[in-house]
């Protein structure tokens, strides 16, 4: 899988976020482009479970977040719910009673197409990117694998905390993240700690950075149970997007 | 043991895999023991299966054998090793020496530490689906071994058996199926290894025993793995049903 130059312009700039805002520096209606679609959203799950709309393009994508967070109904929140994406190239084929409340609204914008793609490492979310299209049809190949780029960039950055400044995880290759020592660490310092999947992993990246060590690492000690996190030090930051 | 064919044993594996397609299967489970099967028909000591993830880097999605140094001696080979040759050029990598010259100068990390754990020879074959190569199938062996011609066949048949598998995956995408399909058999595989560390925590024992127990409920209940393990993040089952 590669990625396209546009999309590597795109992920160039993607940064480390201190607040929600300026998460992904390029506009979003040039990246929707590139994905071929007509607009991108991306929000962020808190940690009281609610979603924030961080980046979106003007118009039916900010309408289309805006519709399925006030309605509790729609593609992301089944894919925060399933934890996997939603992928609905045509709207007009869908059972009315899939989104009943929503799907009339949707057809009156006029869109015809939604893709979801979760932040996700395994069962935690930390987010959604929402793609959305007025003409039905599934993402090209290369929009697809760009947009699973996007994702997996857009998540490694979120898990970063902020905590590396110009050290983007975007570029560089996020693959300690997929190790299963890493995941085993994270259920057990979840039990450990008493808090959720999604804080416990970002408990155990700030724990490498703090101490200059690789995640893998850490999570190795973890699982052999040289360390432990249930008195690991001061709470970090609930929104888990800023390093305490 | 009555003597079978290695290509009959090789369809009955096929066969084992696909029968389990029909409906709602457990591919993680699946595929396990279609590694399982690899090591008894290519006779070697570990196999495993590794898929791409959107960056391309590889990440082990099942082995013959489940236990954490296994899966770890895979998991090295997400961007260095025999499997990550292999998933970059779309080739075959077979009989490779995991010794110094070849197996130092080509993967090191993984070369060494497959050495430690006991491993002298690596095989690696690319799942390719179409025109691209989506994952690596991996043998690893505590001997020389050698993969012949004959061998070679079986082994790309158990990756077609494998690509075939994850595409069988029941999701409920219209469109990008391929690439959803891929994705969601990565995601699976992260769940069980988050759920073993939470059982793991739960009962203070490793993370081994909380495989056997995640599978054996999985089993006994007709469950896909990968569900058993959402419950049990979700708080939905209770880790004293999985005893």
């Amino acid at each position: 899988m590669g990625t396209s130059a546009e999309m590597a312009a795109v992920l160039q700039t993607l940064h480390p976020v201190t607040g929600a805002q300026g998460l992904i520096g390029t506009d979003p209606e040039s990246c929707a482009r590139v994905l071929g679609v007509d607009g991108v959203a991306l929000s962020l799950l808190t940690s009281d479970g609610t979603a924030e709309m961080v980046w979106a393009s003007e118009g039916d994508s900010r309408r289309l977040e805006d519709l399925q967070f006030t309605l509790g109904e729609g593609p992301c929140v089944d894919a925060v719910g399933r934890g996997s994406l939603v992928i609905e190239p045509d709207l007009s084929r869908l059972p009315a009673d899939r989104w009943p409340v929503l799907l009339p609204e949707l057809a009156a914008l006029g869109i015809g197409a939604v893709f979801c793609f979760p932040l996700l490492v395994g069962r935690v979310c930390m987010g959604i990117l929402t793609l959305q299209r007025r003409a039905a049809g599934p993402l090209t190949d290369a929009g697809m694998d760009d947009a699973l780029i996007l994702t997996g960039a857009l998540t490694a950055v979120l898990l970063d905390g902020g905590a590396a400044s110009d050290a983007l995880m975007a570029v560089e290759r996020p693959s300690d993240l997929y190790r299963a020592a890493v995941h085993q660490a994270t259920g057990m310092i979840s039990v450990q700690a008493g808090i959720p999947l999604s804080q416990a992993l970002l408990r155990l990246r700030a724990y490498a950075y703090r101490h200059g060590r690789p995640i893998l690492e850490v999570a190795e000690d973890v699982v052999a149970r040289r360390l432990d996190f249930r008195n690991d030090g001061p709470e970090p930051d609930p929104s888990g997007r800023k390093r305490g | 043991m009555i003597a079978v064919a290695p290509q009959e044993r090789v369809l009955q594996a096929f066969g084992e895999a696909v029968g389990t397609l029909i409906d709602d299967f457990d591919l993680i489970d699946a595929l396990h023991r279609l590694c399982a099967r690899g090591v008894e028909l290519l006779d070697v000591t570990a196999v495993g299966i590794m898929l791409a993830g959107p960056h391309g880097d590889l990440q082990v999605l099942a082995a013959s054998d489940e236990r954490t140094g296994v899966l770890e001696l895979f998991g090295l080979q997400s961007e260095e090793g025999p499997c990550a040759e292999s998933y970059r050029s779309g080739e075959a990598l077979v009989n490779a020496g995991l010794a110094a010259p070849d197996g130092t100068a080509r993967y090191p990390l993984f070369a060494e530490r497959a050495r430690q754990a006991g491993y002298a020879t690596a095989h690696a074959l690319p799942l390719r689906l179409r025109q691209r190569s989506i994952g690596a199938i991996g043998m690893l062996h505590a001997g020389p071994h050698t993969l012949d011609p004959e061998g070679v066949r079986l082994g790309r048949t158990l990756a077609d058996v494998a690509t075939l598998a994850v595409l069988q995956q029941h999701t409920i995408e219209q469109g990008n199926v391929e690439r959803a399909q891929v994705q969601a058999a990565l995601v699976s595989r992260t769940v069980i290894e988050q759920a073993k560390g939470v059982l793991a925590e739960h009962w203070t024992t490793g993370v081994d025993e909380a495989f056997d127990a995640l599978r054996g409920y999985a089993r006994r209940h007709g469950e896909r793995l990968a569900d058993v393990a959402r419950g049990i993040i979700d708080g939905t089952l209770g880790t004293e049903a999985l005893r």
